[in-house]
């Protein structure tokens, strides 16, 4: 039905477009795979130490160090049992405590109290061995499942600030004395586990960063800090005219006039162009779908529209410039073979190099919203690239072949269903046959 | 920078200035050939044109997402240097004539390279590109409250997937240290370069003076019809339509309104003007928002995600909620494009077919 070269064309089109959604999905893919290993207790890469306390889990790993590689002594193994121990029933007495939802923050801090001499032992040992007992004990489910969205009452917001050390034994008795306490309090309500979000910190853990990473990251961030301040004042006046001046005698060398407009110059231009006309467009769809109630919002409104009118009729001439421009200069606006560039580099080449932003959320459901709103600007933006493409390939087919014979009728169905639907539905052509008699 | 002491230049100073100058740009190159490809360039030794189509290449490429960079061969590369320096408007036709083979042209492509460079931040524009991600962009916030109170930065406060990552495997960890260390290096080279790079300009006036002139009638090269000319034809067409739409809405509420509202008194007509002044400066953001490239600076570029409570003291950075506000006007924008460009197929569908006898069309049912 398509002639080779067009389907060609199309199928190379159709095929990017269909990698550029794989590549989409190994990512989140990958994402998704660190994420849940993170969530896991990590796997040990040495002998491990031997195991703190049966928990709840069956087969809690001790994991593997971190940058810091130091075998604890019996001693502290042993104290390092004990803290778990503790730890452990203060996990479960406090999932007691919260789901009564009473407000027992003189407890929970003295649990934390208790736990940070710990937090400091095992930092001088081993930076991940909490975390990972701990990650797998309060874990209930195997498997991945999202935990719901932290209530406000939880100790996360709490974060008890431990000055005094504590020494670690003491810290240990202590700790014992108040969970057995208050097991004695509320163990009628030590209820079914319930599944909440805490932090490490809560815990009595602390991961640390490596500390050569930490300088290392400090000082790429202070780099890029200066390197996008410089770039803002003027660096080198001498070296900005040198600059010029070589660009300048690039262009008179050359012989071409320079007022020519480079194709990327063009092409630019057309963008925000068709930009400008989707935005008018929906101005206007705003506008109509107002309802004034006195004349003076009528007034404003046919105001408006008057407005985007002449603004519609400027973008229109400088594109009718650009156009005789392009066939005055001879340009190639697009030429084949032409490397494809990331999608818009943008945001001005000196946005991007400042240290990346933080975007602040708050809930999950923020990030929810944000991921579905991404994948959907992004799913929009290449329906519409492929529409354009579409079009200039099959129009053009549909102009020129013989009307009438069924290969045509088929062909008009089917780029109809593409071009008009989406390909989601076809239309039903019929014919009206001479009568037969 | 403060004033240089006034003294006497060493002639050894001088001449090492250069070697110096280039060897600092070459450290914040990706794939920086040596200093002495740069001289061997200079005299258009074909043995610096390999070397320099492959840097070209690394420049104008972008660098691919996962990292998976399929590696072409020389040919391959050169053309696509020649037809991305061709897009962005190199005004030197030498360019275009050096064989594909990637055997010669030492001297066009360092000119070549120092065009790209004088333009734009291209250094830093390279160096963005690449550089090593410390955060979080996909939404992944279990982590984040997990960690909540362990990073170092306050700023920060809690630790990205690629830092706990990081600690969970200290081998991997080594390389993303590795990879930070050599940015730093790099980024260290550009900032020198800034000290440095006067005596290179200066240079490349000599490089340039050692070319011989160009003809001053280029030939031309036969335009190759291609999507992109298509696109501006299509942008005109929805502008005209748009246009003739506005003007047929307006004109008969115009009339409507004219009927009803002439002939009022004088505070009507201070009325109209702040409703004019006010219509204008609407019209005017509206404008600055295609002319300006997008209010928001990238919603989608590399943002690092933090979590905070809501309620936060704002100026930290962008908050989730106004770049949800930006992709849902950008995506009521796409499906008011995209509708658009279907009802134009329609209606050329339509024409092409309504003039044929004998044939009904039924459209599918409605949505």
């Amino acid at each position: 039905m398509l002639p080779a070269d067009c389907s060609s064309r199309l199928v190379a089109e159709l095929r990017d477009a269909l990698d550029s959604c794989a590549q989409r999905q190994r990512q989140l893919e990958r994402s998704l795979r660190i994420s849940r290993r993170l969530l896991r207790a990590w796997e040990p890469a040495k002998t491990p130490v031997p195991e703190p306390t049966p928990g709840p889990e069956t087969d809690e790993e001790v994991p593997s160090s971190a940058f810091t590689a130091c075998s604890p002594s019996p001693q502290d193994l042993k104290e390092l049992e004990l803290l778990t121990q503790v730890l452990e029933k203060a996990v479960r007495v406090r999932k007691g405590i919260s789901k009564a939802g009473g407000d027992k923050a003189p407890t929970v801090k003295s649990e934390s109290t208790a736990t940070s001499p710990a937090t400091r032992a095992s930092t001088r040992l081993r930076a991940s061995d909490w975390t990972g007992s701990h990650a797998s004990e309060t874990k209930p489910p195997r498997g991945i499942r999202q935990t719901r969205v932290p209530a406000k009452d939880l100790s996360e917001h709490r974060l008890v600030s431990v000055e005094d050390p504590a020494c670690i034994g003491r810290g240990a008795r202590a700790a014992k004395l108040e969970p057995s306490r208050r097991s004695q309090e509320t163990v009628p309500l030590a209820a079914p586990q319930a599944r909440e979000v805490f932090t490490l910190k809560d815990k009595g853990i602390l991961l640390q960063l490596p500390v050569a990473f930490r300088k290392a990251a400090s000082q790429n961030s202070r780099l890029w800090a200066q390197l996008s301040s410089t770039h803002t004042s003027d660096s080198g006046d001498a070296a900005t005219t040198a600059k010029n001046h070589f660009l300048q005698k690039m262009q008179t060398t050359s012989g071409w006039p320079s007022s020519r407009l480079s194709p990327a110059e063009v092409e630019a231009e057309v963008g925000r162009l068709q930009k400008a006309c989707s935005l008018l467009r929906l101005r206007m769809g705003e506008e109509l779908t107002a309802d004034p109630k006195d004349w003076m919002q009528e007034y404003r409104c046919l105001l408006t529209l008057e407005g985007l009118q002449a603004l519609a009729g400027q973008c229109l001439h400088r594109l009718q410039e650009l156009r005789t421009a392009v066939v005055e200069q001879q340009l190639e606006p697009w030429p084949e073979g032409r490397l494809p560039r990331a999608s818009s580099p943008c945001g001005g080449g000196a946005d991007t190099i400042r240290s990346p932003p933080l975007l602040l959320y708050s809930s999950t459901q923020e990030l929810q919203t944000l991921a579905a709103l991404r994948l959907r600007v992004a799913m929009l933006n290449q329906q519409i690239h492929l529409e354009k493409v579409l079009m200039a390939e099959l129009l053009p087919l549909v102009r020129e072949q013989e009307p009438l014979g069924p290969p045509w009728l088929a062909l008009c169905r089917a780029v109809h269903s593409l071009l008009c639907e989406g390909g989601e539905r076809f239309l039903t052509i019929l014919r009206e046959d001479e009568p037969a008699d | 920078m403060g004033r240089r002491r006034r003294r006497r230049v060493d002639p050894a100073d001088a001449a090492r200035a250069l070697p110096e100058a280039i060897a600092v740009l070459t450290r914040t190159l990706p794939t920086g050939p040596s200093p002495e490809t740069f001289r061997r360039a200079k005299f258009d030794r074909p043995e610096a044109a390999p070397a320099l189509w492959r840097l070209l290449f690394c420049v104008l490429s972008p660098m691919p997402a996962d990292g998976a960079s399929p590696s072409l061969a020389l040919e391959a590369q050169a053309r696509s240097v020649k037809a991305a320096l061709r897009f962005q408007g190199y005004p030197r036709r030498a360019l275009a004539q050096l064989p594909d083979d990637g055997s010669q042209g030492g001297r066009e492509l360092l000119l070549a390279l120092a065009w790209l460079l004088a333009r734009g931040p291209t250094l830093e524009q390279l160096l963005a590109q690449s550089r090593v991600r410390l955060g979080d962009e996909m939404p992944v916030c279990e982590i984040h409250s997990y960690t909540r109170g362990c990073h170092s930065d306050r700023s920060l406060g809690h630790l990205s997937v690629t830092e706990t990552e990081l600690l969970r495997d200290p081998e991997g960890g080594q390389q993303l240290l590795q990879r930070l260390e050599r940015e730093n290096v790099r980024l260290e080279a550009a900032l020198e370069w800034r000290r440095r790079e006067l005596v290179f300009w200066q240079w490349m006036d000599t490089v340039l003076g050692a070319c011989p002139p160009e003809a001053s009638q280029p030939t031309f090269l036969p335009k190759i019809p291609a999507q992109g000319a298509a696109e501006l034809e299509l942008v005109v067409r929805e502008l005209q339509a748009l246009q003739e739409e506005l003007q047929g809405v307006a004109e008969t509420r115009w009339a409507a309104w004219e009927a009803r509202v002439g002939g009022h008194g004088p505070e009507w007509s201070a009325s109209r003007r702040a409703l004019q002044e006010a219509v204008r400066q609407d019209l005017v953001a509206l404008q600055w928002a295609w002319e300006r490239g997008g209010g928001l600076a990238q919603p989608h570029g590399p943002h690092r995600l933090v979590r905070t409570e809501a309620g936060a003291p704002e100026g930290r950075g962008l908050q989730a909620t106004e770049v949800i506000e930006v992709l849902r006007s950008r995506e009521a924008c796409l499906e008011v494009v995209l509708g658009q460009l279907q009802g134009q197929c329609r209606q050329e569908l339509a024409r092409l077919v309504g003039t044929l006898p004998g044939l009904i069309w039924i459209p599918p049912p409605g949505r």
